[in-house]
């Protein structure tokens, strides 16, 4: 009897060990196929020289030379000199960066009240609340975003609904202005906002809060102090969820942006589809992905830190 | 008038050292500190604290003891300020504290599960209470110093809680409810989050620190071995009402219902009748369940024919395989029965017998294994005399 239920146990270890490579596998294989070689193949197009007319529009790195037999390699730096001599470019990125910045931080003030609002709602209310919070996601995207240049126009909803109350006179220029992507922004992402402050505020532990009051902290102080650190895992992870994807926006932009909102993911396009300099484009994203990334790593780095700090 | 309240004070201040020695609840007249009056708090229909009054005395440690929703954790957040009675005063050092925030209050409170701040090292975690008192940077450093020492913590001061063991958290809790020198200390389940061996340990160390403070101390606890050994003072609470208080030798040895005596340790109760008593004849009361009357010395004081319930501890019955005899070696007459053992459970110090009687009902009585095997008391199926001192029972009315 014993000697069974061990074989059993075994053969349950050994197929446990198998399914859970292939789970880890899956994954992996699906980032780098649609994303690693993706960015690679960017990579190596952003050290490549523009040719006009010509299938595809860039050199190779790699060229053989039949006589010599030899194996040429060159990469070409002048893509990302171009980029750093150009003030164009600098500006496209540090306006996607300052818009980015601003949504998230709108997307926290308005996210952080309304999750914790449904966080401390009765439970038979508070499902019914995030859906209500997911469910515009049901719609296409595009919709969405056009839907609010309806409401935006000079003819729009919201002009005509101001003037109604007579509160203005002349309807308004809100499309295409800065305002008008940052309300896009914010309403397109507010949602992946909510969500992980939602489920980080749902797990604050109100006897520390209790704690501070006990030690003579007041309300407003231990909502900063005590309450506030709790949730930064979820602060993190929403700002990320957001900052990442709007500094590449770029339909907001292109829909309800103005002429002169060229933003990084604008530039991008443009360079692939207008002027057709491939190797500029791809090096304009490939700085844009270092951007991210780096504020990432420095993330998890403070991270790591905090959590080995003291252990002494 | 006032020189007489002096010698009186006199007398008793040194009455309070000659008693101490023996570990015996203080009686000198102390200051109250804390006056609870007409507690009442209810939760729509539910009343979860019915009526409380109790004075707690500067100085003391008492525990407020009770199974889970008695009430008591209920009564000690009404004292922190976390709960708002519906009906009362709460009256801590003369000024009534209801309606005053927590964070005004001159008390502090270790938390069940502790409550370390996660995000902050222990010397922060220390610091905190004081810096909301804004006090210069220098005493609090000093005072965070003092109270890593008093809780032997010193190594520790950087680290964040989750790097500690239980233990550690509960020192770091202590300090941290120190630091700003409370008045009067609040502990919930002090013990709650330890395991058995590091609670029994840690009990008599909690007590040191409290007492070398000299911070009045309320604690809340499920455990009667807790309240006993930790606290001067304890009141046993059910629904919502206090059963007892008093100190704990008086609750063990003189439980004034039959709730009490069976809530602290355990307890063989008689349903009896009073048959008569009187200040020469004493008290004689007879139980169909034993083979002879219960006499006691003294006079019950009530009306014969009541009903009573008479109650004896289990070491306090004796087992003899041999009648019993009275100190002049003359038989029992009364104060006896005899049963057959049914079981014996050995619990290393002691072995806790079970006799059963003719009439059905089973006994408990514990003898101390020392006189177990060397004096070759009764074992199983052995049919045995159980006997006891008047002055061991207790005579109750409900």
């Amino acid at each position: 009897m014993q000697n069974k239920t061990y074989k059993i146990n075994r053969r349950q270890k050994k197929l446990s060990g198998w399914h859970k490579y292939a789970v880890i596998a899956l994954p992996y294989l699906w980032m780098s196929l649609f994303f690693f070689v993706p960015f690679l193949i960017i990579l190596k197009i952003s050290f490549a020289e523009s040719i006009d007319d010509s299938v595809p529009p860039y050199t190779s790195l790699i060229s053989f030379d039949s006589e010599d037999l030899k194996l040429n390699f060159s990469a070409y730096l002048g893509n990302y000199a171009a980029i750093f001599d150009d003030s164009t470019y600098l500006y496209s990125y540090l306006k996607s960066i300052k818009i980015a910045f601003i949504s998230t931080l709108l997307c926290l003030l308005i996210g952080y009240p309304m999750a914790w609002a449904i966080a401390t709602s009765k439970s038979s209310l508070r499902n019914a609340l995030l859906m209500l919070v997911i469910m515009p996601s049901w719609t296409s995207f595009l919709i969405r975003i056009y839907a609010w240049m309806g409401i935006l126009k000079p003819e729009g909803y919201l002009n005509s609904f101001l003037q109604w109350l007579n509160i203005i006179d002349e309807p308004l220029q809100l499309l295409h202005t800065d305002l008008a992507v940052y309300i896009g922004i914010v309403y397109a992402y507010l949602p992946f906002m909510i969500l992980p402050l939602y489920t980080a505020i749902v797990r604050v532990d109100y006897t520390i809060i209790e704690a501070g009051y006990d030690l003579g902290c007041r309300p407003a102080k231990c909502f900063f102090k005590l309450f506030v650190p709790q949730t930064y895992s979820g602060i993190i992870a929403g700002s990320m969820l957001v900052f990442i994807p709007a500094v590449g926006e770029y339909i907001i932009p292109e829909l309800l942006g103005g002429p002169g909102a060229n933003l990084i993911g604008r530039t991008i396009w443009d360079e692939y589809f207008m002027t057709r300099d491939w190797p500029l484009a791809a090096a304009l994203a490939t700085i844009m992905l270092l951007i991210l990334v780096v504020p990432i790593v420095l993330f998890y780095k403070t991270q790591r830190k905090e959590i080995t700090q003291g252990a002494k | 008038m006032a020189e007489l309240l002096k010698d009186n004070e006199k007398v008793t201040g040194s009455e309070k050292t000659a008693v101490n020695k023996n570990r015996e609840p203080v009686k000198k007249v102390r200051r109250p500190l804390l006056e609870i009056k007409n507690i009442t708090k209810k939760y729509g229909e539910n009343v979860a604290v019915d009526n409380v009054d109790l004075t707690i005395y500067e100085g003391e440690i008492f525990a407020l003891l009770g199974s889970s929703g008695c009430g008591k954790s209920t009564l000690l957040r009404m004292i922190a300020g976390f709960e708002n009675p519906t009906s009362g005063s709460i009256i801590l050092d003369g000024e009534d504290i209801i309606g005053v925030p927590p964070y005004k209050r001159h008390l502090n409170m270790m938390f069940q599960s502790y409550a370390l701040f996660p995000h902050m090292t222990v010397a922060q975690n220390i610091a905190f209470g004081l810096k909301q008192e804004k006090l210069p940077k220098k005493v609090i450093e000093e005072r965070v110093n003092q109270m890593l020492k008093l809780v032997h913590m010193e190594e520790y001061v950087n680290r964040k809680p989750h790097q500690l063991s239980g233990g550690q958290r509960q020192r770091v809790a202590l300090a941290r409810s120190l630091a700003k020198q409370p008045k009067l200390l609040l502990l919930d389940e002090p013990m709650g989050a330890l395991d058995k061996k590091l609670r029994e340990q840690m009990r008599l160390e909690l007590v040191n620190i409290i007492e070398s403070v000299g911070v009045t101390c309320i604690m809340v606890t499920h455990d009667q071995e807790e309240a006993m050994t930790m606290a001067e003072r304890i009141a046993i609470m059910n629904r919502g009402e206090f059963i007892q208080v008093g100190s704990p030798r008086q609750i063990y040895e003189n439980p004034n219902c039959c709730f009490a005596a069976e809530f602290i340790g355990s307890v063989n109760m008689f349903e009896s009748t009073l048959v008569t008593s009187g200040p020469e004849v004493g008290s004689v009361i007879r139980c169909k369940d034993l083979e002879h009357d219960i006499h006691l010395d003294i006079d019950v004081d009530l009306d014969d024919g009541m009903e009573v319930t008479v109650a004896i501890r289990p070491e306090k019955i004796y087992l003899e395989k041999t009648s019993p005899v009275d100190e002049n070696g003359q038989p029992l007459k009364d104060n006896y029965t005899t049963g057959v053992v049914t079981e014996i459970a050995y619990m290393g110090d002691i072995s806790i017998y079970h006799v059963k009687l003719n009439s059905g009902k089973v006994v408990i009585s514990t003898l101390p294994n020392v006189d177990r095997f060397n004096k070759g008391l009764p074992t199983w199926d052995d049919k045995v005399f159980l006997s006891w001192d008047p002055e061991s029972c207790v005579t109750l009315t409900f």
